[in-house]
């Protein structure tokens, strides 16, 4: 029984990974795709890794120690790449409506 | 059948890196393709030495001394590959530190550019 | 055209040899007979769990002798490389200061690196227990260091230490193996300290200094080369 929930659980996990790399393919310019890698990836990574809690019980706080880790480094190097592609003026996608950072640069210059 | 899958998806990962270096013009795609050839030649490497219904050749809880010859994997091609991933890595460093010079030579990371040794 | 043409036919005959090669696999049912005398012989006479250890630093230490020596080369070769003459060249783009980086990913580096440098300690000490060396700690090593270099851009490693310390490591590792000729059976062999019980933690012998002084000349040999590649302001590369 523990098994099956388990096996449901890495398949899910399953689909959240492709789901990542359908994004990546599918979206129009780098920061977008740069989301659908990171977002996507990080939750398939951490189902994956309960669904494998679920089999072996006994895993359970060393799996718990690496879901912490993804957690962390993801999202921060996914920041570091998207800061960096910003700063050399890698083009957004034509829709885009609001950029953020480009008005906070602005107010930053204007105060200073 | 395990051992199977591992050295078809290995072979297929030699095959990817070699198209990989065969088609493209950029510098640094190539030499993606000669790292992705090494690493699928590690991966062909470690297949090989599985034995049936094998475990790690280290000595713990699961595999005691006594039973290890009969249950365990073999250990030579882990240990071959163990020094050619670093050494795959450092050359893949001389590699890098030559692109960065042709670059600075002619400004283009195109392969086409450099026809000086072509005859 | 004739470019992809060729290209095709090369990647068709391949395929063809793999296929053959693939095809004709069956899984052995049992180890040949170098690797069962290896399975038996690592635990038994040298004391070391991990079989693997056993192998790379007592029954072909010489291969690792030589790989050591490999990465001394290529760490020469890239510093060598990256040196002479380029930075007048790059004047142009040296004028603009490294962009610093953001507060969250300082705040993230300054959390992992100590964890990095700790996982990295581990693998080297229990090389021979469990999974693990001197080689795959080192890489950890600089694993640190690269990210303490890409998140701070004006870091300046101390180039001299690290390559005085690598040296000494180098010149270590050598004179263990010699101390192996005059006390134990020959070079680089691991009975010059004592074996110790099976299984813990000061056990098999000079196996765990054979891997602290891999792993440490390995993490230096890394960061030297990783710190090659960085930019630099002009005229502070020229020293070789």
């Amino acid at each position: 029984m523990m098994e099956v929930i388990g096996s449901i659980v890495v398949l899910l996990g399953a689909g959240f990974h492709f789901s990542a790399g359908l994004g990546m393919l599918r979206m129009p310019d780098a920061y977008t795709r740069m989301q659908a890698g990171t977002k996507a990836s990080t939750l398939g990574n951490t189902l994956v890794l309960a669904g494998l809690a679920f089999y072996h019980p006994g895993w359970g706080l060393k799996l718990l120690i690496i879901v912490y880790f993804v957690l962390i480094t993801n999202p921060i190097s996914s920041h570091a790449l998207a800061r960096a592609a910003y700063s050399i003026r890698i083009p957004l996608a034509g829709n885009t409506g609001i950029d953020a950072l480009r008005d906070e640069q602005q107010n930053l210059r204007s105060k200073t | 059948m395990i051992s199977s899958i591992v050295l078809t998806t290995g072979l297929l990962v030699i095959l990817i890196g070699f198209w990989g270096m065969l088609m493209h013009r950029n510098i640094l795609r190539i030499i993606i393709g000669f790292s992705l050839m090494s690493t699928g030649t590690h991966i062909v490497t470690v297949a090989i030495g599985y034995v049936k219904n094998g475990t790690a050749p280290i000595i713990d809880r699961v595999l005691n001394m006594s039973e290890a010859p009969s249950r365990a994997v073999d250990p030579i091609p882990s240990a071959l590959v163990v020094t050619a991933i670093v050494i795959g890595m450092a050359v893949t460093a001389i590699m890098l530190a030559y692109t960065i010079r042709l670059y600075d030579s002619k400004k283009t990371l195109s392969i086409d550019a450099f026809t000086e040794s072509k005859w | 055209m004739t470019r992809r043409v060729f290209a095709v036919i090369a990647i068709v005959l391949f395929g063809f040899v793999f296929a053959t090669l693939a095809t004709s696999y069956t899984e052995q049912h049992s180890l040949r007979r170098l690797a069962e005398s290896y399975v038996q012989l690592v635990p038994q006479k040298l004391g070391a769990p991990n079989v693997i250890t056993g192998i790379l630093l007592t029954y072909r230490a010489f291969d690792t002798l030589g790989e050591v020596a490999v990465l001394f080369m290529v760490g020469a070769g890239v510093v060598l490389v990256l040196n002479v003459d380029r930075w007048p060249h790059a004047a142009a783009h040296s004028s603009e200061e490294p962009r610093p980086s953001s507060e969250i990913v300082q705040s993230g580096a300054q959390f992992l690196s100590p964890l990095i440098a700790i996982f990295a300690a581990y693998i080297i000490m229990n090389g021979h227990l469990s999974a693990g060396g001197g080689f795959q700690g080192g890489a950890v090593i600089a694993s640190c260091v690269l990210l303490v270099l890409l998140v701070y851009p004006h870091y300046q490693l101390n180039i001299e230490f690290l390559t005085i310390t690598e040296s000494v490591a180098g010149v270590l590792f050598v004179l263990t193996g010699i101390a192996g000729v005059i006390v134990a059976g020959g070079f680089l062999d691991n009975r010059i300290l004592p074996l110790g019980q099976f299984g813990a933690f000061f056990s098999a012998g000079g196996i765990p200094v054979l891997s602290i002084l891999l792993g440490i000349k390995v993490g230096c040999e890394l960061s030297v080369i990783l710190d090659g590649f960085r930019p630099g302001p002009v005229g502070q590369k020229d020293k070789v």
